[in-house]
């Protein structure tokens, strides 16, 4: 398969095992894929396909056992743990399913927290603003709903201005109404910042919304579609 | 095994270092709780059988000399239910091997047999042939301390004559169990000690050949002290009686009475510390297993298990803990009772001294460490006992957090992120905070208190040498004698400077109150021993009335202003009254004080004094060590700054090996607590850690939220704990104070540094231990778990 544009990400042969001998857990078994840049990409499967783990290798938080895989040109499998965090740091967005914002900070706060770490940051404002909760700015995260919480943790995501967004099933634990509501969010702001954006999930409705949807068995790439329109998220029903 | 008790063993072993903890602070608690009760019950049992195995004299009474013909009247008198009547003296001994004259009590032997009261436990050798006056037997600490035992010979001055003592045994007696020379704070077996001697030599060297100069009595059953003893003063006072008096003012019962009262202090005042604090950790990690145990909790009362068989369970982790920490406990508690009996053997001459806790004692440890644990975990435990099943199967709400009151939200605004994180976590959760905190400053608080003994130590020798008694030896006479006596003293080789003193044995009455005590004439001027008043600086004594020290002051209810009556025990039994012009400090017991002349005008017998205080050139010391050997006119002779020295040391091979325990026993406590704390917070925050790793925190940024946490709750324990620390201290020393010292409170900046600096290190030590998980965070398997 042929990127239309120059890779964001390359990754060749990748394998990730879990323990050694007879408990050895093979997560991933050899994974090549190439990510083009501001692509949305999808990746789907059943529990345990390997899906997250490659994202988290992607996002610095894991590392493979063997293969290759390049940010940019710049390999991830040579980084140390203080490379890996400096990744993380100026390059990737997480979101994940259980949100994760600090409970002691509101929701301004819990964005700012990323503007001390960042080269060219949004304002807490202009990211909540994104994310339609200007006006729930100053509320701690038990004043809000889950949903909000959810979008309050992409704000905290894209305030930094990833150039990648990684997202494990950012709905996973959200009603029909309230994930649309996030996943709309998230699909705007990563076509305007033009970030990378790879989007765990097990939903199959939700993988009408990637440019691409990389199918997951067993730790191996299965198949690959490319949509040839991506749907909007008020399309999606679960 | 059931199911159910597996778990609680794995529950154990996860929460292991916890529970370690625990353990080690209930155990530092229970074995100084069986150390003290346990020494306190074996002091008490060995004295008594002691004291009724070798008939410990209940009443005795000192005259000038009284004929053996009156013997029969004293033991019809009421209440006696046995008599000893004999000569006891002071001998000035010159023994070859040490350089300075030592000093001696004598006590006389019966013609025949036995004593029958205040019989002597013969340790080794054999009992004085009454057929040869030479012979004597020494006491055992003074003997180990000469290095003299049967068949060696002492030279001793006796009223003025010198002998040569033949030793034949060595011995001890319920009467000489603790040894000191009068006024002197600690034992100098090497200065002081006790010979038995035959009644008859004594009576030839103190000219008391049908008399005595003393009577020991021991009482009926049931009698009444106050009548015996005013029977004893009515006969006996014709014949120059001081009073009789009981076992409170024989020095030796009085000694161990303040041991026992001490230990007794002790024995509450540091376990209940510690067992606090091992309630406090019991809380805060049982409160953490259950939170994390919400979904087992709902699990089982799903499956049928009542609140009651929930609360149980839990319950049994703190109870296993309680119960490891009193094995622990009472094993050490054992062994350090058993050094603190060996310790004592160098101090209190027993036949036998063995430590040996009750059964109740264990009983009584025991209970407390259960107490403690169930104390700290009662609020856990109701907390999951309470949980409704369907509540426990859902995730828990986030915490609620809420803006914080105005200047205090403003001044957060002024902080980065993570220190606003840090600040809120504490005010969010005051109760666990404040728990922290005085956990921390519980154990600076100990330490401080641990470390005030030096202090006040220190204190109390520097004002009772360097202030109070500055004369290098003191020399007493015989008998009072007249002031040229003072110019041979001055003759004396090497004397700088010879100041005179007078004591007078006197009864003091105010009201209905009466003490008898001891009056020391001051020449005006003094520059040796001087009359130290507040805040351990010396004061002048006025020229007339006199000075009371401020626990005789209090026993008597006299203040500055009071006339009271002073009557001499001795002689024309002199019978005054004086107005009392002054309150002394002294560290050490409890005179009064006059000014010299006025008391020998008291006494009307004017110029004459008891002895001198020397100031000596250190160069010429064996010189005058020599001379004083041969001149026999001298009743004893104290070596001040060998009994300074002698304190310290022994004050710093003794009391400083108590202080190294209770202070690695307050590094267990800062330990115990920093590192509960530490942990706590890693698990409460593992969320928020591994949420700031991931959005690119370095681990040192991540791990400044914990250690910051941490951190602040030591920096807030710190003035808590050195207030706390003081007020324990001050009361600490209120609680040993007695009639004999005075434990002033030093405020000694060192101690607070050291116990500050110590207890945060341990604290940051823990912290960075702990801090090491954030190096292991699963960033992943924590973020993506509920909670």
């Amino acid at each position: 398969m042929v990127s239309p544009s120059p890779p964001a990400y390359r990754v060749r042969g990748l394998t990730k095992v879990y323990g050694d001998g007879a408990t050895a857990v093979h997560a991933l078994r050899g994974i090549d894929l190439e990510i083009a840049e501001g692509e949305m990409l999808v990746l789907l499967g059943p529990s345990g396909s390997g899906k997250s783990t490659l994202l988290n290798i992607m996002g610095g938080l894991d590392r493979a056992s063997g293969g290759e895989i390049a940010f940019r040109d710049a390999s991830l499998v040579a980084m140390d743990d203080h490379g890996l965090t400096r990744f993380r740091r100026r390059n990737v967005g997480f979101i994940f399913q259980f949100y994760n914002l600090i409970p002691s900070l509101t929701a301004r706060e819990n964005v700012e927290l990323v503007r001390e770490i960042a080269l060219d940051p949004m304002t807490a404002a202009e990211a909540l603003d994104l994310v339609g909760l200007a006006d729930r700015m100053d509320h701690f995260p038990a004043q809000l709903s889950g949903g909000e919480q959810q979008r309050v943790a992409v704000a905290r995501a894209i305030a930094k201005r990833p150039a990648v967004l990684l997202c494990d099933e950012p709905t996973g634990a959200l009603d029909l109404k309230t994930g649309v509501r996030v996943l709309e969010a998230l699909v705007d702001i990563s076509a305007r910042t033009r970030a990378t954006t790879l989007m765990v999930t097990h939903n199959v409705d939700v993988a009408r919304l990637g440019d691409r949807v990389v199918h997951f068995l067993d730790g191996r790439i299965s198949r690959i579609d490319v949509n040839t329109r991506r749907a909007s998220p008020s399309e999606l029903a679960w | 095994m059931r199911s159910l008790d597996r778990k609680l063993l794995r529950d154990l072993w996860r929460m292991r270092l916890h529970g370690l903890a625990v353990i080690l602070v209930l155990a530092c608690g229970l074995s100084v709780f069986v150390m003290s009760v346990g020494m306190r019950g074996s002091l008490e049992r060995t004295r008594a059988a002691y004291y009724a195995e070798r008939r410990m004299a209940d009443v005795a009474v000192s005259v000038v000399r009284a004929p053996d013909r009156i013997v029969r009247t004293l033991a019809n008198a009421p209440g006696v239910a046995a008599l000893e009547t004999r000569i006891s003296g002071f001998a000035l001994l010159d023994v070859t091997k040490i350089e300075e004259p030592a000093t001696a009590r004598l006590v006389s032997l019966p013609r025949a047999g036995r004593p029958r009261v205040n019989d002597l436990f013969l340790r080794s050798g054999r009992w004085p042939d009454p057929a040869h006056p030479e012979e004597a037997l020494i006491s055992e600490a003074f003997a180990t301390a000469l290095g003299v035992g049967p068949g060696d010979s002492l030279a001793a001055t006796m009223h003025g004559r010198r002998e040569a003592l033949r030793i034949v045994g060595v011995a001890n007696a319920p009467e000489f169990i603790f040894v000191s020379a009068p006024g002197e704070l600690f034992p100098q077996p090497e200065r002081f000690g006790v010979l038995w001697m035959g009644r008859e030599a004594l009576a030839r060297a103190y000219d008391l050949d049908g008399a005595f100069n003393e009577v020991v009595v021991r009482l009926a059953h049931n009698a009444d002290q106050r009548k015996t003893v005013a029977a004893l003063d009515k006969i006996l006072r014709p014949y120059g009686s001081s009073g009789a008096y009981g076992r409170d003012r024989m020095m030796s019962d009085r000694y161990l009475t303040e041991e026992l009262h001490q230990l007794s202090t002790m024995a509450i005042f540091l376990p209940v510390f510690f067992l606090l604090v091992a309630a406090f950790l019991v809380n805060i990690s049982l409160s953490r297993v259950i939170a994390t145990e919400r979904a087992n909790i709902g699990l089982l009362k799903a499956f049928g298990y009542d609140d009651g068989a929930v609360a149980w369970h839990y319950a049994k982790s703190a109870l296993l803990l309680a119960c490891g920490g009193a094995v622990v406990g009472s094993v050490v508690g054992v062994w350090f009772g058993g050094s603190v009996a060996s310790l004592y053997q160098q101090y209190y001459f027993f036949p036998k001294l063995e430590f040996v806790a009750s059964p109740l004692t264990f009983v009584a440890a025991w209970a407390a460490g259960f107490l403690a644990a169930g104390a700290g975990a009662a609020l856990s435990v109701r907390r999951a006992a309470r949980l409704a099943p369907a509540v426990t199967l859902q995730p828990p709400k986030p915490p609620a957090f809420a803006r914080m009151p105005g200047p205090i939200e403003a001044f957060s605004h002024g902080l980065d992120a993570k220190s606003r994180i840090i600040m809120r976590r504490i005010l969010r959760y005051p109760r666990r905070a404040g728990a922290t905190a005085l956990g921390i400053a519980l154990a600076i608080a100990l330490l401080i208190v641990a470390r005030s003994f030096p202090a006040v130590m220190d204190s109390l020798l520097d004002v009772h040498f360097a202030q109070g008694n500055r004369q290098s030896v003191t020399l007493s006479f015989v008998e009072p004698r007249e002031m040229r006596a003072l110019h041979d003293v001055e003759r004396l080789p090497g004397v700088i400077y010879a100041e005179p003193f007078r004591t007078e044995d006197v009864i003091f009455r105010h009201g209905r109150r009466q003490v008898q005590e001891v009056i020391v004439g001051v020449p005006e001027g003094a520059r040796l021993n001087r009359v130290i008043g507040r805040e351990g600086k010396a004061i002048a004594l006025p020229a007339v009335g006199v000075t009371l020290a401020r626990t005789l002051a209090a026993k008597l209810s006299a203040v500055p202003g009071d006339e009271i009556e002073v009557e001499q025990t001795r002689g024309r039994r002199v019978r005054m009254p004086v107005r009392v012009t002054g309150i002394a400090d002294p560290m050490l017991g409890g005179s009064a004080y006059m000014d010299l002349s006025a008391l020998m005008r008291l006494m009307r017998e004017p110029g004459r004094v008891s002895g001198a205080h020397l100031a000596m050139d250190p160069a010429r010391h064996s010189e005058f060590n020599a001379a004083v050997k041969a001149i026999p006119a001298f009743a004893g002779a104290s070596f001040v700054t060998l009994a300074e020295r002698a304190t310290r040391k022994n004050f710093d091979d003794h009391v400083g090996l108590m202080i190294a325990i209770y202070s690695a026993f307050a590094a267990v406590m800062a330990g115990g607590v920093a590192f509960s704390a530490a942990r706590v917070t890693m698990a409460e925050q593992e969320r928020d850690l591994a949420t700031l790793r991931v959005l690119g925190f370095t681990r040192r940024e991540a791990s400044y939220v914990l250690i910051g946490e941490i951190a602040a709750l030591a920096l807030l324990a710190a003035p808590l704990g050195c207030v706390l620390g003081t007020g324990l201290a001050m009361w600490l020393m209120q609680l040993f104070q007695t009639d004999m010292y005075a434990f002033p409170w030093v405020f000694d900046p060192s101690s607070y540094a050291f116990a500050v600096a110590f207890t945060l290190g341990c604290v940051l030590f823990a912290a960075f231990i702990v801090r090491r998980e954030v190096d292991r965070l699963d960033m992943v398997g924590v973020l993506k778990a509920r909670d």
